[in-house]
C-alpha cells in the first residue's frame, strides 16, 4: 500500500514531493504566523527592553544609556515596591478566589436542572463585557456617594456591623459608615481583587466544565464500581484528573490579571495615596504622563522575567499531570 | 449559587440604571435597584417612572451605532486573519514538528505577558509609517498580534487529538496533504475552531489602549475607546447612558457565547494538553 | 484683601435648609451632573465641511473636551470654520478627554507624526524637546498686548534654555465654591484657613461637611498644593530648586499636613479619599458639601441644571488665606504647544496669534472659564474683565466678580515660586502630593516623616531631570 502512493506522489513531480516533506512543510506553515508576531510584537518588544536602559523622556523612543539605573531607581522607590506587592497580591488573591468559585460553579453547572441555560447566560456575561465598561459600572457600584454596595447593606442594617468586623480582625480602624470602597487602602485592595476575580470566574468556569466533561466515563463507572464516592472520589480521581485544566485555568487568571490596567486605572487611578497601584498603572503614570520613560519601561518589563518562569513552570507541571 | 449572583448583579443594575430618570438617580436614598416616583415610592407600573431618554441620547446624539459597527467590523477582520494564520502554524506545529512544537506552543504563550502600555509607543511609529493612524486598519493590522498566539496554541491541541490515522488514510488514498487538510481535519475541528472564533472576538472587542492611542477621530472608534472619550466629559459622567453602553454589546456576545458553549467545551477538551 | 463673604451683602434669601433640600437639589444635581439635556448634541469631533470652496492648506488641532461643552460647539462649528475660510486654511479640530492628553501626546511623538498644534491641560514641560521654541509669537503678542500674566509665564518659560515651549492659552482661577445659607447657620467663615478648620466640625455637625480631595485626580493636586502655598511649604525656590525638606518650608508644609488632618478628622467624611475630578461636583450638586475648591464648573453645572434654590446659594470666594499668603493654583493651565513633526507651523503660529488677539468671545463663551493668557487681550485688561463677568445674570449678581480678583492677585503656577519644571509635572502626574496629605489624614504617617519622604522622592526627580539638561 505505502509503495503504491509513494509511487502515485512521486509521479505527479519533484515540487509536490519536496512540499510535502515534513521538514519543509513545518516550516512553511509555521512562518506567516512567527514573522508577523515578531514584526508586530518582537519589534516593538525590542524596543521596548532597549527604552528600559535609556533615559527617553517624552514620547521620545531613543535616548540615553543609562544600563539598569532605571531598574535600580525604582527598586528604591517604596511607591514602586508597593505596586509591585500590590500586583502580587491582587493576582494570587483574586485567582484563590477564582479557583474555588469555579470549581463550585463548575460542579454546579454539569448537572442538568431547569433554568440552567439562564444561569450559563449570567455566569458568562461578566466576560462578555468589554472590560473598561464593566469596570466603569463597577466604579458606580463602590461610589464614594452612591455606592449600591453601601446602599443595599445599609438597607439590611449590616453596615454598622461590617465596620466593627474590619475593626475587630484589624483591617481597618476607624472606617465610617457608608464605607469608602475605594478611599481606604485596605477596603480599595479587597475591592480591587473582587472585581479582578469577577472578571476571571467565568472564563474559569468554563474551562472547569471542560475538564469535567473530559473525564472519561469508563474513569467514572470504575471509580463507582471501587467503591469510591464523595469525598474519596473527588481527591482519589476527580482532583487529579482535573489538575491540568485547572492549572491552564489559573494560568489564564494569573496572566491577565498581573498584566491588566484597566480595572485599577479606572477604580482608584491607584489611591488612596498610592497605595493600590500595580505595576501597569505604576509605570504608565511615570512613564507617560509623568514623561520619564525609560523608567516607566523598566517598571512595566520587572515582572516579566518572573511571568515566564510561572508560565513555563505551570505549563510543565499540567503536561506532566496529564500525562498519567 | 451565590457565586452567579455576585457575577450577574452588576449587570441587573446595570439594566435597571439604564433607564433611571436624572431625579431618581441623583437621590441618594433611593433604591438603585428599582424605579421610584419624587418621593421615593415604589410603584408596580414602574414604567411609568423610568424613562428612554437615556438609550435614546446614546444612540442618537454619539456616535454609539457607529462604534458598534465598527468594532463588529475589526472583531470579524481580525479573526479571519487569525483563523488564517493560525490554522496552518496551529497544523505544523501538531503534526510535523514533533519535538519542540511543545516548546513552541510555550514560547507563543509568553507574548501574553508583554504589556500594551508599553508597546503602544513603538507600535504608533509602526502605525504613522504605514500611513495606517486614523483608520480601523491600523487594528486590523494589531490585534492579531494577540489573537495569534493563543489561537495556534489552541489549535496545536486540537489538531493533535485527531487521530493520525484519519490523515494517513487520505494521504494513501493519493490526496495531497492540503486536500487531508481540508476535506477530513477541517470539518472535524469546527469546535476547536469555533472556540478560537470566540476567544478571539472577546480579545478584540475587550482591547482598549491601542484602540484608543491608534485612532483620533470619534467616528472612527470602536466601543472600548469611544465610551470612555465621549461619555465623559471631564467632571461629568453620563452614567445611564455608560450602563445601557456596558449592556447592549453584552447581552448579545453572552448568548452567542453561550449557544456555543458546548461546541466551545468540546473544542477545550479537545485541544489544550494532549 | 475682602472676599466675595464681605463684598456681596445682598439681603439674604428667604431660603431655608428645608427648601434647599427638597428634590430641588436632586434636581440640581441630577440634570447638572448628568449632563443638561439641553446640551445634548456633542459636535465636538471631525472636520467641517466647506461647501463653498477647497481650502488650500490644512491645520490640524487637538484640545480637550471642554467642561463647558456650550465652548467647544461654539469652537468647532463657528470659530475655526470662520477663522479657516478667512486664511484658506481647512481646521479640523479633535477633542479628548483631558485624562488621556499626555499619552496621546507621548504617542504622536513616539509615531512623530499626529496633530500640528496640541492643547495641553497643564504645562508639558516634559515634552519641551519635542516641540519647537516659540519666542518668536510670544514676543509678536506682547508687543501688541503687553506682558503676559505672571501664571503664564511660568508655566511656560524654561529660564535654563531660555526659551518658551508653550504658548500660554488660557488658564482657569480656581475658587472657593460654598454653600452660604450652610455657613450662615453655623456661623463660620472662610476668610482664612484657620477661620475653614474651625467651621468644619460645625458644618460636619448639619450634615453637610466640608469637601477637599485627597484623591489621585487633578482637583486634590491643584487645592493641596495651594494649601502648601498659604501656609509656606514651598516645594521649590525660585531657582527650581527642591526646597521642601528645610527650614521653613518644612516647617510650613508640616503646619499645611496638621491642618488637612485636622480638617478631615472633624469636618471630612472618609469618601474624599476616593474621588475622581468628577466627585467633588458630584457632592456638591447633590446637596451635600458645603464647600469645594474647584473651578467654575460646579456653579455653572448649578445654573445648568435650574435648581435655582441651589445655585443661588452657591457662591464664589477666594482660597482662604493662610498663615504666609493667599495663594491659589490655576485649575487649569492651557498650554499649546507646536510639535517639531508638525506639518503647517506656518498656520499654527498664525492661529495661536490671532486667537490671542481676539479673546474676548473666548472668555465670553467658555462663560469665563477661560481666563486669557494675556490679559490685554481682552481690552481694558482686570477692569475690563471685571464689569464682564459682573454681568453674568445668575444670582447671586456679581458674584463672578471674584474671580477676576483670584486671577490678578491669588493665582499662580505650580512650582510656585519657581517654574513648572518637568519635576513638578512628574510629582502631579504620580499624585505625591495627595499621597503625603492623605498618609497623615489616615494617620499612616506623621507629618514630619511624609514630608520628609516626599523631599526625598522630589529630589531623586530633581537629580533625574537635571540630568536631561530641562531644570
Amino acid at each position: 500500500m505505502e509503495a503504491q502512493a509513494a509511487r502515485a506522489s512521486a509521479g505527479s513531480g519533484r515540487w509536490r514531493h519536496a512540499l510535502e516533506s515534513r521538514r519543509v512543510l513545518a516550516p512553511l506553515l509555521i512562518a506567516p504566523a512567527v514573522v508577523f508576531i515578531g514584526l508586530v510584537v518582537g519589534v516593538p518588544f525590542g524596543w521596548a527592553i532597549y527604552l528600559s536602559f535609556t533615559d527617553a523622556i517624552g514620547g521620545s523612543l531613543s535616548g540615553n544609556w543609562v544600563g539598569f539605573d532605571n531598574f535600580t531607581n525604582a527598586w528604591q522607590d517604596e511607591n514602586f515596591r508597593r505596586a509591585l506587592r500590590n500586583t502580587l497580591i491582587f493576582t494570587l488573591a483574586s485567582q484563590a478566589i477564582v479557583l474555588v468559585g469555579a470549581a463550585v460553579l463548575s460542579n454546579f453547572l454539569v448537572r442538568d436542572f431547569r433554568g440552567k441555560w439562564i444561569v450559563r447566560f449570567l455566569v458568562v456575561l461578566p466576560w462578555a463585557a468589554p472590560v473598561v465598561l464593566s469596570t466603569i459600572t463597577w466604579l458606580w457600584l463602590l461610589d464614594s456617594l452612591y455606592s449600591v454596595a453601601n446602599w443595599t447593606l445599609a438597607q439590611l442594617h449590616l453596615d454598622n456591623g461590617l465596620v466593627w468586623l474590619l475593626g475587630a480582625v484589624n483591617l481597618e480602624e476607624d472606617a465610617q459608615v457608608p464605607l469608602q470602597w475605594l478611599g481606604r487602602p485596605n477596603l480599595a485592595l479587597l475591592a480591587i481583587t473582587l472585581v479582578h476575580a469577577w472578571r476571571i470566574l467565568p472564563f474559569a468556569v468554563v474551562i472547569f466544565i471542560a475538564g469535567r466533561a473530559s473525564i472519561p466515563n469508563e474513569v467514572e463507572d470504575a471509580s463507582r464500581i471501587d467503591g469510591a464516592t464523595g469525598v474519596k472520589k473527588l481527591w482519589y480521581v476527580d482532583l487529579p484528573l482535573q489538575l491540568p485544566i485547572a492549572l491552564v485555568a489559573v494560568l489564564f487568571g494569573i496572566v491577565f490579571t498581573a498584566v491588566d490596567f484597566a480595572v485599577v486605572y479606572i477604580l482608584t487611578r491607584g489611591g488612596p495615596f498610592n497605595s493600590t497601584q500595580v505595576l501597569p498603572t505604576w509605570a504608565y503614570f511615570i512613564g507617560i504622563d509623568g514623561g520619564s520613560l525609560g523608567e516607566g519601561a523598566a517598571i512595566s518589563l520587572f515582572l516579566f522575567p518572573l511571568l515566564v518562569f510561572v508560565t513555563v513552570a505551570m505549563l510543565f507541571f499540567a503536561r506532566r499531570a496529564q500525562v498519567s | 449559587m451565590p457565586f452567579a449572583i455576585f457575577l450577574a448583579f452588576p449587570f441587573y443594575f446595570a439594566l435597571v440604571t439604564m433607564f433611571k430618570t436624572n431625579l431618581d438617580l441623583a437621590n441618594v436614598e433611593h433604591s438603585p435597584y428599582l424605579y421610584n416616583d419624587l418621593e421615593g415610592g415604589f410603584h408596580w407600573d414602574f414604567w411609568n417612572y423610568a424613562t428612554t431618554e437615556h438609550v435614546r441620547f446614546l444612540f442618537e446624539d454619539t456616535n454609539y451605532p457607529r462604534w458598534l459597527l465598527n468594532t463588529l467590523l475589526v472583531g470579524a477582520a481580525v479573526v479571519a486573519i487569525t483563523l488564517l494564520l493560525a490554522m496552518p502554524a496551529g497544523y505544523a506545529l501538531a503534526r510535523l514538528a514533533g519535538g519542540w512544537g511543545q516548546s513552541a506552543g510555550v514560547a507563543i504563550f509568553l507574548v501574553y505577558l508583554i504589556p500594551p502600555t508599553l508597546l503602544f509607543l513603538p507600535l504608533s511609529r509602526l502605525i504613522t509609517q504605514l500611513d495606517l493612524k486614523d483608520s480601523l486598519w491600523a487594528l486590523i493590522l494589531i490585534y492579531p498580534s494577540f489573537t495569534i498566539p493563543f489561537a495556534t496554541w489552541l489549535l496545536m491541541g486540537f489538531f493533535k487529538t485527531i487521530p493520525q490515522e484519519l490523515e494517513d488514510a487520505a494521504l494513501i488514498d493519493g490526496a495531497s496533504r492540503l486536500k487531508a487538510f481540508g476535506l477530513i481535519i477541517l470539518p472535524i475541528s469546527l469546535p476547536g475552531i469555533l472556540t478560537v472564533v470566540i476567544f478571539a472576538f472577546s480579545l478584540c472587542v475587550n482591547e482598549f489602549i491601542y484602540a484608543f492611542t491608534f485612532i483620533s477621530s470619534s467616528e472612527q472608534r470602536t466601543v472600548s475607546a469611544g465610551i470612555p472619550n465621549d461619555l465623559i466629559r471631564g467632571d461629568v459622567f453620563f452614567w445611564q447612558s455608560l450602563m445601557a453602553a456596558t449592556l447592549i454589546p453584552a447581552i448579545p456576545l453572552a448568548l452567542l457565547y453561550n449557544a456555543f458553549l458546548d461546541r466551545f467545551i468540546k473544542g477545550f477538551t479537545g485541544g489544550a494538553f494532549r | 484683601m475682602s472676599d466675595a463673604v464681605d463684598e456681596l451683602d445682598s439681603p439674604s434669601s428667604a431660603l431655608t435648609r428645608g427648601d434647599l433640600l427638597k428634590r430641588g437639589t436632586a434636581a440640581a444635581f441630577a440634570v447638572g451632573m448628568f449632563g443638561g439635556l439641553a446640551e445634548k448634541s456633542f459636535g465636538f469631533a471631525g472636520p467641517l465641511q466647506f461647501a463653498k470652496k477647497q481650502l488650500a492648506g490644512e491645520l490640524r488641532i487637538m484640545q480637550w473636551a471642554h467642561f463647558v461643552p456650550a465652548y467647544d460647539q461654539w469652537l468647532d462649528n463657528v470659530y475655526v470654520k470662520r477663522w479657516g475660510e478667512a486664511n484658506d486654511v481647512e481646521v479640523k479640530i479633535d477633542h479628548i478627554n483631558n485624562a488621556l492628553l499626555y499619552s496621546t501626546g507621548a504617542a504622536q511623538v513616539a509615531a512623530q507624526s499626529g496633530h500640528d498644534l496640541f492643547w495641553f491641560i497643564s504645562p508639558p514641560s516634559t515634552f519641551q524637546k519635542q516641540v519647537i521654541p516659540l519666542n518668536d509669537i510670544v514676543q509678536e503678542v506682547t508687543k501688541k498686548l503687553g506682558p503676559m500674566a505672571k501664571v503664564a509665564r511660568k508655566s511656560t518659560y524654561n529660564p535654563r534654555t531660555k526659551q518658551f515651549y508653550g504658548f500660554p492659552d488660557d488658564y482657569a482661577p480656581d475658587p472657593v465654591q460654598y454653600r452660604r445659607s450652610f455657613l450662615q447657620e453655623v456661623g463660620g467663615s472662610l476668610r482664612t484657613w484657620d477661620d475653614l478648620r474651625r467651621a468644619a466640625p460645625k458644618l460636619k455637625a448639619i450634615g453637610h461637611p466640608v469637601g477637599l480631595g485627597m484623591s489621585n485626580e487633578i482637583d486634590s493636586n491643584m487645592l493641596l498644593t495651594s494649601l502648601l502655598y498659604c501656609y509656606g511649604g514651598f516645594i521649590q525656590n525660585e531657582e527650581n530648586r527642591i526646597v521642601i525638606g528645610q527650614g521653613s518650608n518644612r516647617r510650613g508644609a508640616i503646619e499645611a499636613l496638621q491642618v488637612m488632618r485636622d480638617i478631615y478628622r472633624n469636618g471630612m467624611s472618609d469618601e474624599v479619599f476616593a474621588w475622581t475630578a468628577a466627585s467633588n461636583n458630584q457632592a456638591f450638586l447633590a446637596g451635600r458639601l458645603s464647600v469645594a475648591l474647584n473651578a467654575i464648573s460646579i456653579a455653572r453645572s448649578a445654573e445648568d441644571s435650574g435648581n435655582t434654590a441651589l445655585s443661588d446659594d452657591t457662591w464664589l470666594a477666594s482660597i482662604p488665606r493662610g498663615p504666609v499668603m493667599r495663594m491659589g493654583n490655576e485649575h487649569v493651565m492651557g498650554v499649546f504647544v507646536i510639535w517639531k513633526f508638525a506639518k503647517n507651523k506656518e498656520a499654527a503660529k498664525k492661529y495661536l496669534v490671532d486667537q490671542m488677539l481676539n479673546y474676548r468671545e473666548h472668555f465670553v463663551r467658555s462663560k469665563y472659564y477661560n481666563f486669557p493668557g494675556w490679559t490685554g487681550a481682552i481690552k481694558g485688561g482686570f477692569p475690563a474683565i471685571r464689569k464682564l463677568s459682573a454681568q453674568d445674570p445668575h444670582k447671586p449678581r456679581g458674584k463672578y466678580t471674584v474671580l477676576t480678583t483670584i486671577a490678578e492677585k491669588y493665582t499662580t503656577n505650580p512650582g510656585f515660586p519657581g517654574n513648572t519644571t518637568p519635576v513638578i509635572d512628574e510629582i502631579f502626574n504620580t499624585y505625591l502630593i495627595p499621597q503625603m496629605f492623605a498618609e497623615v489624614a489616615q494617620g499612616k504617617a506623621t507629618p514630619a516623616e511624609a514630608v520628609s519622604g516626599f523631599a526625598r522622592k522630589a529630589n531623586a526627580l530633581y537629580r533625574k531631570w537635571r540630568n536631561q539638561g530641562l531644570v
